[in-house]
């Protein structure tokens, strides 16, 4: 088995790589498949708090790299899929900690075992950026409709662009809100992408849910009426090469009709 | 020649986005022109003054030729492959016919005669210019030198240093785009 490996990154913090890099990864070990998400945010780990895997922590990446266990051990199976593991940061350490080519045989370790490698990237573009990305060979782009998060985006495009090992890169556009669009204060899907010219990969709505879907530990793909996880759960589609249609968001008249349809829809399946 | 021009209005109206009709100043569109502008000069280490230079010059250059609407004019540099690309996006209204070209390179000349003392084999230069376009950005660009000295001191600095990322960046671009780049930015700002 040769796995896909996925760097999930956006230069600007806070734009919710995170959240993305644990949806996706729940998303797609649902579907079936085996995955590992890797955390190479030294010193600031989060995405075993997402997964709500905080308490199970007992070795990291840096462990590995300084043989201090074996790579098997140092991965934490998910509570409820265990199709997914985490291969957690050390919360001790700095970026320094790991090198790129280290970093680099991991995942070609991990990706003899499953089909999937996902790479929490840290933000940002020295070190922990080139360390995530070395391993990779597809990307991921997370940004939102904001200047800062475009700007940044753009950024790190053009250095996606200039990595041989990069085969290809999309974008994942956070927190877009239709009412905002739709009176004209927030850049639309259309505006982001002809600005950035890069093919889309999914259009998350902001919602609420990940909030409360944060502290409880628990991606919020795993909540059957929400419409973000219905975003993220077709993100993982996109990823696994089917054409799904974007959630409609920014509808110019009748959006609250459309949501009313999705949730109608939901219930119909539940 | 106004007659089409108003058409041509007319009917852009209805196909250009709604917040030109408001002013164009929804928070919006705010962001987006400020985004739009602030990649460029990411992208190329331009100032946005020249920037603003070189769509001026380009408009000049190209309206002699075709009537074009300038509001639409987009010139934007975009990520193709690994390279930085220029790309110009043109709305000919209509091409105009010999006459109209050869006023307007007159008219034009006459206005550089008039407002510095043009190079004396300027006249020679324009005759035969419509058929070689490439020539006629050299020379162009060549006429403009002498009338903005002052600026380019300013920005002398400026254009050293963004004439590299560009040619770091553009390695295998094809030719044509990078040398018409380097062009525009040598001839017109050295």
């Amino acid at each position: 088995m040769t796995g896909r490996v996925i760097v999930i990154t956006s230069g600007k913090g806070g734009v919710g790589k995170t959240t993305t890099s644990a949806n996706i990864g729940t998303a797609l070990a649902k579907e079936g498949y085996k995955v590992v998400l890797i955390d190479t945010d030294l010193g600031l780990r989060n995405l075993d708090l997402l997964l709500g895997l905080e308490n199970r922590i007992v070795y990291t990446i840096v462990d590995v790299i300084e043989d201090r266990c074996k790579l098997k051990q140092a991965l934490v199976k998910d509570k409820k899929n265990p199709n997914l593991s985490l291969l957690a940061a050390a919360q001790t350490r700095d970026k320094t900690a790991v090198n790129a080519d280290q970093l680099k045989d991991i995942c070609e370790e991990l990706k003899k075992k499953n089909d999937f490698v996902l790479i929490d990237c840290p933000a940002g573009i020295e070190q922990g950026f080139q360390n995530a990305v070395s391993g990779a060979s597809e990307a991921i782009v997370v940004t939102t409709p904001e200047m800062s998060a475009i700007r940044d985006a753009d950024r790190i495009i053009g250095l996606l662009e200039a990595k041989e090992e990069i085969e290809n890169y999309r974008l994942l556009l956070n927190r877009v809100r239709p009412n905002l669009i739709k009176s004209n204060e927030m850049m639309s899907v259309d505006d982001v992408v002809e600005i950035l010219s890069c093919p889309l990969i999914g259009i998350i709505p902001e919602d609420t849910g990940i909030i409360t879907s944060t502290n409880k530990g628990e991606p919020i793909v795993n909540d059957e009426t929400a419409l973000a996880g219905q975003a993220y759960r077709n993100v993982a589609k996109r990823v696994l090469g089917e054409e799904v249609p974007f959630l409609d968001l920014d509808e110019p008249k009748g959006f609250v009709a459309k949501i009313k349809d999705i949730f109608a829809k939901l219930k119909v399946k539940v | 020649m106004g007659l089409f021009t108003d058409f041509y209005n007319t009917v852009a109206k209805f196909f250009r986005p709604q917040d030109d009709e408001n002013g164009g100043d929804s928070s919006k569109s705010v962001a987006t022109n400020r985004l739009k502008l602030v990649l460029m000069q990411d992208r190329t280490n331009l100032t946005p003054k020249i920037l603003e230079q070189m769509r001026g010059e380009l408009i000049d250059l190209l309206s002699k030729y075709v009537e074009l609407d300038k509001e639409l004019l987009e010139l934007n540099f975009e990520h193709e492959g690994d390279q930085v690309a220029l790309m110009l996006s043109i709305p000919v209204i209509r091409a105009k016919d010999e006459e109209e070209i050869e006023a307007a390179i007159n008219n034009s000349k006459q206005q550089e005669d008039s407002s510095d003392d043009a190079d004396e084999n300027s006249d020679e230069e324009f005759v035969d210019v419509t058929d070689e376009s490439s020539e006629q950005i050299e020379k162009n660009s060549d006429e403009n030198d002498s009338e903005q000295d002052s600026v380019d001191e300013e920005f002398s600095e400026n254009t050293e240093n963004a004439t590299q990322p560009i040619k770091k960046k553009s390695k295998k671009t094809s030719e044509n785009i990078e040398e018409s780049e380097e062009n525009l930015q040598e001839e017109v700002f050295e």
